[in-house]
């Protein structure tokens, strides 16, 4: 026998362990950095709110400290403005925001589920049963009627020549850009949002099987499939050069090349919630929601390396979505349970600016749904 | 084992920035000793994956309040040795009051490894707090004064438990080749 040999079980206790220990290294709330006094003040709210949820008063308690988050010296009691160039789409119960820089907002009443042009010169949303490309004043270009309308996307193709692909059903369809030739591009696809390859006219999405597809939409051919062997699909998302596909399950990410060659895969502990690649890098934003604490965090991942994950923020309750800034400098980040927006600039979070009163402001459930175009 | 001092201080403040792939590596650096460790001072799988787990996680609690200037191992070493002790105590009461099943876990816990032969099986036969300074001497390589630092123990107790542990060590290792 040697002092170097392997006891018994060394490796399989080790690979064990490991899962333990990143689990429990998941859930922790990294201590705030050096001069970043706002930072701790919100993860010591955080703290309290989680300490309130899990008390037996329950709800009320919990109420009673969202008041206190509300009051919180360092948090604005308004989105005044926002903090880089660019304009901001909110979705909410009462319709589509477009905020400005300057913080002034318009309201596009009765539209869900907006989301931006590739250079924010319209919006696509869902209004009752129609389909509809709007411009951010409210004038309707467009329109298309079909039952059970969701997660509507324009393509990023760049040259006036785009296509919206969205869910109608279990459907997946796709539209020309000024509402003509609308076809059936898939029969039977999981409700995740379909992404489009920027530059192109090519759309990955979830079948039902949970397989990722990604179909050249102009000459209705399957480019490449590829089964992630996962029960439940969460997101897709392209990074901005097209080259790096993310695709989240519940309880694993996976990066694509665009030929459907994996390039990394990683397992999750907690539950994949929204993620947003930062423009001009191979790096997103992730949120994951953490079910036995009641905590989300957010986390800057590298694409080619998803065990590289760097946890800029963590507090009590859910985050609802969360996107870069044009200039890819801020991330905001929707604290739901906080009824919070953060800024939070880059991901060493060398300013955190709070904006409170998001539900007063915006109405119920208002989450950002893209930063666009300076 | 690679990993240079200089590496574990870029992979502690990795960990403490929130990179898990730092974490990761620390992990897998510090792993085979830690576990080695407690298995040779419990002799029970189970027990020593328990041990060397808490150890960790407990490195996980403490992360944000570690200082990065002074090494990893000896302050996992001294939390794994420790509980290891305290096991190996737990265990040695239970079996005076006549709980026999340890006993035969214990037996059937010895695949064919070395570990589970002559050098194992004479160690096995020490005080738990023999087989701890035996393990951090020969094992983790620590001095006796580094020992007695990791242990709270008088430098003197360290050398006389060394010298007394490996004297019944080669005792029993001749035991068992005749």
């Amino acid at each position: 026998m040697s002092w170097r040999d392997p006891a018994p079980g060394e490796r399989e206790a080790g690979e064990r362990s490991w899962k333990t220990v990143r689990e429990a290294f998941d859930e922790r709330i990294p201590a705030s950095r050096r001069h970043d006094w706002r930072l701790f003040a919100i993860a010591a709210v955080a703290a309290a709110i989680l300490a309130a949820a899990l008390s037996p008063p329950g709800q009320a308690v919990f109420g009673s400290l969202r008041d206190a988050v509300r009051g919180e010296e360092n948090a604005k009691p308004a989105l005044f403005s926002l903090p880089a160039p660019g304009r901001l789409l909110v979705n909410s119960a009462q319709g589509a925001w477009v905020v400005q820089r300057d913080g002034s907002k318009r309201l596009l009443g009765g539209y869900r589920e907006a989301s931006w042009s590739p250079h924010g010169l319209y919006l696509v949303a869902i209004h009752g049963h129609e389909l509809r490309a709007i411009e951010p004043d409210g004038d309707r270009r467009w329109s298309i009627g079909r039952p059970d309308l969701a997660l509507p996307r324009w393509s990023s193709f760049g040259r006036q020549d785009e296509r919206v692909a969205y869910l109608a059903g279990e459907t997946l369809r796709v539209v020309d850009g000024d509402g003509s030739d609308d076809r059936l591009l898939a029969p039977r696809v999981a409700r995740v949002a379909p992404a489009w390859r920027p530059g192109t006219h090519v759309v990955a999405f979830f079948d039902r099987t949970g397989e990722v597809q990604a179909v050249d939409v102009d000459r209705r051919r399957t480019l490449w499939r590829t089964r992630l062997f996962a029960a439940e699909p969460v997101l897709l998302e392209w990074s901005g050069d097209g080259t790096r596909l993310l695709a989240a399950t519940r309880s694993e990410l996976w990066t694509i090349d665009p030929e459907g060659r994996t390039v990394s895969n990683n397992g999750v502990g907690g539950r994949p919630v929204a993620a947003s690649f930062a423009p001009r890098t191979h790096r997103f934003a992730l949120l994951r929601w953490f079910t036995q604490q009641r905590r989300s965090g957010v986390e800057v991942v590298a694409a080619d390396r998803l065990g590289k994950r760097t946890r800029i923020f963590a507090g009590a309750g859910t985050f609802g979505a969360v996107a870069w800034s044009p200039t890819g400098r801020w991330l905001i980040l929707d604290w739901d349970s906080a009824d919070q927006w953060l800024f939070i600039r880059s991901a060493a979070v060398r300013k955190l600016v709070a904006v409170s009163n998001i539900e007063e402001n915006f109405g119920p459930d208002a989450s950002p749904a893209g930063w666009c175009c300076p | 084992m690679a990993g240079s001092h200089g590496d574990e201080r870029a992979w502690i403040r990795g960990a403490q920035q929130g990179t898990e792939t730092d974490l990761e590596s620390l992990f897998r650096h510090h792993w085979p000793r830690a576990y080695r460790a407690a298995y040779l001072v419990v002799h029970d799988s189970a027990a020593a994956e328990d041990i060397a787990q808490e150890a960790f996680l407990a490195a996980v609690r403490g992360l944000d309040r570690f200082d990065r200037r002074r090494p990893f191992g000896p302050w996992l070493h001294r939390i794994v040795v420790n509980r290891a002790i305290d096991w190996s105590r737990a265990r040695t009461l239970r079996r005076e009051v006549g709980e026999g099943a340890l006993a035969v876990v214990a037996a059937s816990d010895r695949p064919e490894n070395p570990h589970s032969q002559s050098l194992a099986s004479a160690l096995a036969e020490l005080s738990p707090e023999h087989r701890a300074v035996i393990v951090l001497r020969h094992l983790l390589e620590y001095t006796p004064g580094e020992i007695a630092e990791l242990l709270g123990l008088p430098r003197g107790t360290v050398n006389s438990r060394l010298r007394r542990g490996l004297d019944e060590l080669a005792q029993q290792v001749e035991q068992d080749v005749r």
